[in-house]
């Protein structure tokens, strides 16, 4: 059966391979680059004390490469349409599926061998390009302390091979019921970019309870360490309502990175606000109001990474043994 | 079970297949023994493609029993390998050669002939290494056909193997059918709408029209049992007494009866003849063209 998938895919392989390989030197050259300039700068702003400033001064990677890697993020999906998708689905429809199940080899052991290799390809492909993305971020992650952003955790680590199995066993199990080429691909695109944001939106922030830290106005705020990510922050008031919650219209403030209406504030406080910072926040420490700060913390970036990839295999293990069922139940 | 010295090759009990509107076969019984190559005849739509699926395992009946060289039809290698099927729509990969799927071949069965195949190709003179999809479409039939014998199955089911051949590939395709049963241990089914293709060659008739069975059994058995009875039209109660009457032809003094049956008919007014395969079956499915034949094209038409 190996045999029969890689004559019936190697182009496509040859292709993927040239493209990984041309996308990994291209990553290896404005990668060293980016480390050699990074580590300059550093040397640079160490000499003069200065480095506190460096993440605002620096610009590390040149529009092009960063688009590219930035882009990296459709991989998953690409993968989904125009591996999973077809794979099922193109022999169902041209009829070939007939003349492989009525060889002297099970349609199970037909469906595992094809499937087992389309989706090691896919994890493959999808975690070399994301271990290329890692490793060329990393001057821009220590710089930037920004991991946890979407538009980095999303790209980088081991999840997007949990969503580069997903993607493809989704693109196979729709091929597999639709019996159609052009509409797998097109339910694969539309279900895989839901599911993937719908996820990423609503329940990333909730895989661990995040720590809260509350802290007096007349001490320095906590800044967590290292690239954490702020869940939210703001202030809370003697009775424990909080005030930090964006509200439209009316003058705000800026407390902690979160725009708060300054009508939620006590009256006798509001009128400090623009003309005496510091007896504004003493103002608040009397009248009983705390800042707080909701995050999590750096440390737990692989574990969210971890937890991320592991809900997407199990979809696409979920979704493979749909397909399973079908491909054993189901007239050819 | 039949005895064991003359198995059967294919046995079904009230094997019916329902479609979700549509029914494609309804409650047929078939024996096909061992060593027999047997025509699967039927107007389009009558459900020989739906027989021949249900009897390689590509489809589930809806009800009744199938027993396919003494098994259930599954999926399991050893059933698989004594199976060949060939679809109607002669599935190949496009972007293959010939080479490729005597490749596949050989990589798929535990038994493969792949010296056969090729030698049967070169001998059509098809080039093994252009694509399939740049084969003519006679040329992809006889691909195929050679990968399917090329598997050596103890069950050959062939669905319309003839109408992409022209007709002198065609008696050659059919010979070399005959000849590969008559070396032993193989069974046909082939399905055809046209009995000249087949009369030649096949010694069993599988008769279908409008998902019912037919007729089922030896070709010459079949036509020993009917006959072609022209006399006067009147009443004939007489003759259904020992006769099943077919199909009735009447015009204003003069009638034309198929019957089965083997009693001698005494009626001095009716000349008995013998009947062909072709009439045979002409006057089978003429039942159900007689009230209207939109009938014929129409799956699941209940009489």
């Amino acid at each position: 059966m190996t045999w029969l998938v890689w004559r019936q895919h190697r182009n496509q392989a040859y292709v993927a391979a040239a493209a990984l390989a041309a996308f990994a030197v291209l990553m290896l050259i404005t990668g060293r680059l980016m480390a050699t300039q990074y580590q300059s700068a550093r040397a640079a702003c160490s000499a003069s004390h200065s480095c506190g400033n460096l993440a605002n001064t620096l610009v590390l990677a040149g529009p092009w490469a960063s688009l590219l890697v930035t882009l990296t993020v459709v991989v998953p999906c690409l993968l989904g349409v125009f591996w999973g998708g077809p794979l099922v689905a193109r022999e169902l429809e041209t009829g070939t599926s007939q003349f492989a199940w009525m060889q002297s080899v099970t349609r199970g052991r037909w469906l595992t061998v094809k499937v087992g290799w389309a989706l090691l390809a896919a994890a493959a492909w999808a975690g070399a390009v994301a271990a290329i993305v890692t490793w060329w971020s990393s001057p821009a992650n220590t710089l930037e302390q920004q991991n946890f952003q979407p538009s980095q955790f999303d790209i980088q680590g081991i999840v997007p091979i949990g969503y580069a199995v997903f993607a493809v066993a989704l693109g196979i199990a729709a091929g597999t019921v639709i019996r159609r080429t052009l509409p797998a691909m097109a339910v694969t695109l539309v279900v895989f970019t839901f599911l993937r944001l719908f996820i990423g939106q609503n329940f990333r922030a909730h895989y661990l309870t995040a720590v809260t830290r509350t802290f007096s106005f007349l001490q320095h705020p906590v800044v967590p360490k290292g690239s954490y990510w702020l869940v939210s922050s703001g202030v809370i008031g003697p009775a424990g309502q909080v005030t930090g919650s964006p509200v439209h219209g009316g003058p705000t403030i800026n407390f902690g990175g979160v725009q708060m209406p300054i009508g939620n504030l006590p009256q006798a406080c509001q009128t400090l606000v623009f003309h005496d910072p510091t007896s504004f926040r003493s103002c608040l420490a009397a009248h009983g109001y705390h800042a707080f700060i909701t995050y999590q913390p750096a440390d737990r970036y692989w574990a969210f990474q971890g937890i991320e990839a592991g809900i997407f295999v199990l979809l696409a293990a979920a979704l493979i043994a749909v397909t399973a069922i079908v491909v054993r139940r189901r007239d050819a | 079970m039949m005895a064991s010295s003359n198995p059967a090759a294919i046995e079904t009990r009230g094997l019916s297949k329902h479609y979700r509107k549509v029914t494609a076969l309804t409650e047929a019984t078939i024996t096909v023994p061992e060593g027999r190559i047997s025509a699967l005849i039927g107007p389009n739509g009558a459900g020989k493609t739906t027989l021949l699926r249900l009897l390689a395992g590509l489809a589930r009946p809806t009800s009744g029993e199938v027993a396919v060289l003494g098994g259930w039809p599954r999926q399991d290698p050893a059933f698989l390998a004594d199976v060949g099927f060939l679809a109607q729509e002669i599935p190949l990969y496009r972007r293959l050669n010939a080479e490729d799927h005597i490749g596949i071949g050989a990589h798929l069965n535990s038994r493969w002939d792949g010296a056969s195949v090729r030698e049967r190709l070169q001998n059509l003179r098809i080039p093994l290494d252009q694509t399939v999809g740049t084969l003519s479409g006679g040329q992809r039939a006889q691909l195929a056909l050679a990968l399917t014998l090329g598997k050596r199955p103890r069950l050959l089911l062939l669905d319309e193997p003839v109408a992409a051949l022209d007709p002198l590939a065609r008696r050659q395709f059919l010979a070399h059918l005959a000849e590969a049963v008559a070396d032993g241990g193989l069974t046909v089914v082939l399905s055809s709408h046209l009995v000249a293709d087949l009369e030649r060659t096949c010694d069993h008739l599988i008769l279908l029209a409008a998902s019912h069975l037919q007729l089922c059994g030896d070709i010459d058995t079949l036509l020993t049992e009917h006959r072609v009875l022209v006399g006067p039209a009147k009443d004939t109660t007489a003759i259904e007494r020992d006769h099943t009457i077919v199909q009735a032809v009447r015009t204003a003094r003069q009638a034309t009866l198929l019957v089965r049956g083997k009693a001698p008919v005494i009626d001095p007014a009716y000349e008995a003849a013998d009947v062909g395969l072709e009439e045979l079956v002409l006057g089978y499915m003429g039942q159900y063209a007689a009230p209207a034949p939109a009938h014929l094209t129409m799956i699941g038409e209940d009489q």
